[in-house]
């Protein structure tokens, strides 16, 4: 029956000795159709994306309705065209692969001297980068732009790649992960005569995989939709990723329908990387929130 | 047992030498990542304080002017525009933003079919990127009869409505939207702070003949408590960085109902590329953010002791 597996039922308040009451029953069927309306309203916008973006401006602006009168994807790859979004996947691409490197190596590094070299003053370091995470990296944006500028690095992924090499959370990801290692493999490597980077690469570096997805996932998922340093640094130069497109948006001509349909394209990445790595990062949301 | 044998090794020679090879070694491999940090995040703050005492043409810092720069901040009708505004934006989301995580959690938490398909669908709104989920309520929130939640309500049978037009239900809808994606991610957190609540304490109190509510009201509330404060703090302090939902949604407007402090820094420096009066208002948000960081990882820590 329906409400058999609340035997098993340890978290949360109704136990299965509760459902010998009606009204306890009648509770928890409330409660699942408020849950499904959750996931409703939860999806719906997106969806509705979907869909409207198959009208054309005409329809789209006359008739009231959710559903498209038709499905034509021609209409959409025109758009594709149109809006030259080819060249702004490839530019994305570009800024998350350099970004996703950065992240990995650069935290890695400073997480693995960190956590497992140790050398004198490691705690200083430490407390530095715990203390990053008290500046909001907005407020610095100003500051930073005008450092960007007076070195020559606007117009350039440079800048947009190597922020991401310094992120005080994941940082904290990977020292935490690092320090559970098991110590006797990495003596054995110093024995075996690995450098310490050797070390790092070699052993390190394979024995977390799973972290190293986690912090992967999160930072393309960052990447891809960062907005405000990429458009300040590459508007104009012709390197413009998805997001500035989108934001330059906000003071151009371009029809309702175009919108959306940009809009559609710069979510369909973020939803297949969810659509696989759902559990990865949803586990991965609440472990990192809590930690951090 | 590891102490002594490192005591001992320390003492003789080649050892000590080696000792000190691995320490300028681990400094020399975290050397890279030590400049990121002070160009991408430390030096930043310094500069910000510089740039706010200067007067500048463009990036080239000028002369001297001590705090004029803040008082021509302060001054500005904007800034208490903004200032009041973001009060407003932290009312509401108090209002909204932070209860809605907690009935999430906690509704989600008493299903036992379906539960993972419930924690990945609330979850997906936050994989959105930022600026598409705030064009995209831009359509919702469209006045006249195409706009989507216009057209729901007609269906309905509701007269269509002016949504962010109407000063009064700028600020509301824009925490809506905002609470829409971020709900999720925190009523995931919640989840697990429930989850994490000894069985034990549920069998007594029913035992002691409480019923479902007061279970609900003597056991889960307490036991989330101190978590619903360090998320609450953390929500401020997001609310108050609060930039592309008023930027994009409603330029600020109408007549500056929903301009918010840091929409103000960015039409300081990228409209009027005033970066000193920026810079001020950049390092007086600063100076809020970090109190109320410090009470955070205050809160934080005395929660772990």
């Amino acid at each position: 029956m329906f409400f058999d597996n609340y035997r098993k039922k340890e978290d949360g308040v109704v136990r299965f000795y509760d459902l010998h009451s009606k009204r306890t029953k009648i509770l928890l069927i409330a409660i699942y159709i408020i849950c499904f309306a959750i996931i409703i309203v939860s999806l719906f916008p997106p969806v509705w994306v979907f869909l409207a973006s198959f009208k054309d401006i005409r329809e789209f602006r006359r008739s009231a309705t959710i559903l498209p009168s038709s499905f034509d994807l021609d209409t959409y790859i025109k758009t594709w065209g149109d809006l030259k979004f080819a060249k702004y996947y490839i530019n994305s691409s570009i800024s998350v692969v350099g970004s996703v490197v950065c992240a990995v190596v650069f935290n890695g590094l400073i997480a693995y001297v960190i956590g497992i070299l140790k050398p004198k003053g490691h705690k200083i370091v430490f407390g530095l980068v715990m203390w990053s995470l008290l500046i909001p990296a907005t407020t610095s944006v100003v500051a930073l732009f005008v450092n960007i500028n007076r070195i020559g690095l606007n117009q350039s992924f440079l800048p947009l790649w190597l922020s991401f090499g310094a992120n005080a959370f994941y940082v904290i990801l990977f020292k935490q992960f690092f320090e559970g290692l098991p110590k006797e493999l990495i003596e054995a490597a110093k024995l075996d005569g690995c450098g310490y980077l050797k070390t790092f690469a070699r052993i390190v570096l394979p024995l977390s995989k799973s972290i190293v997805m986690v912090v992967v996932i999160f930072a393309i998922n960052a990447a891809w939709s960062d907005f405000l340093l990429p458009y300040l640094v590459l508007n104009g130069s012709g390197k413009e990723t998805v997001m500035v497109r989108l934001f330059l948006f906000r003071t151009s001509t371009a029809t309702d329908v175009e919108v959306l349909r940009a809009v559609a394209f710069s979510i369909i990445p973020p939803i297949i990387l969810f659509t696989i790595f759902q559990k990865q990062i949803t586990e991965g949301a609440a472990a990192g929130a809590l930690k951090g | 047992m590891a102490e002594t044998k490192n005591d001992l090794a320390n003492r003789t020679p080649r050892t000590t030498s080696r000792m000190k090879r691995k320490d300028l070694t681990g400094w020399l491999i975290m050397l890279p990542t030590l400049l990121l940090f002070a160009f991408f995040v430390w030096e930043p703050l310094v500069e910000s304080i510089r740039l706010s005492l200067y007067t500048a043409k463009g990036i080239r810092l000028e002369k001297f002017v001590g705090f004029s720069n803040y008082m021509k901040v302060l001054k500005h009708p904007d800034f208490l525009a903004a200032f009041s505004n973001t009060f407003v934006y932290i009312l509401w989301s108090l209002i909204i933003g932070f209860l809605v995580p907690i009935i999430i959690a906690v509704l989600i938490t008493e299903t036992t079919h379906f539960r993972s398909f419930f924690r990945v669908g609330v979850y997906f709104p936050n994989i959105m990127p930022g600026l598409a989920t705030v064009l995209m309520w831009g359509f919702f929130f469209r006045p006249g009869n195409t706009g989507v939640l216009n057209i729901l309500l007609d269906k309905i049978g509701v007269a269509p409505q002016i949504w962010l037009t109407n000063p009064k239900w700028t600020i509301p809808l824009i925490v809506l939207a905002m609470t829409w994606k971020g709900a999720g991610s925190t009523a995931l957190i919640y989840m697990a702070g429930i989850s994490n609540i000894n069985p034990e304490l549920y069998e007594a109190a029913t035992i002691d003949g409480a019923g479902i509510l007061s279970r609900m009201r003597y056991i889960t509330v307490p036991s989330i408590f101190s978590l619903g404060k360090t998320l609450l703090i953390l929500q401020i302090i997001s609310v108050f960085q609060i930039i592309y939902e008023p930027l994009v949604m409603t330029n600020g407007g109408p007549n500056n109902a929903s301009i918010s402090i840091m929409q103000l820094v960015y039409n300081y420096a990228f409209r009027d590329y005033n970066y000193p009066m920026a810079a001020a208002l950049s390092v007086m948000m600063s100076i809020v953010l970090i109190i109320l960081s410090g009470l955070y990882f205050k809160i934080t820590a005395s929660k772990e002791n």
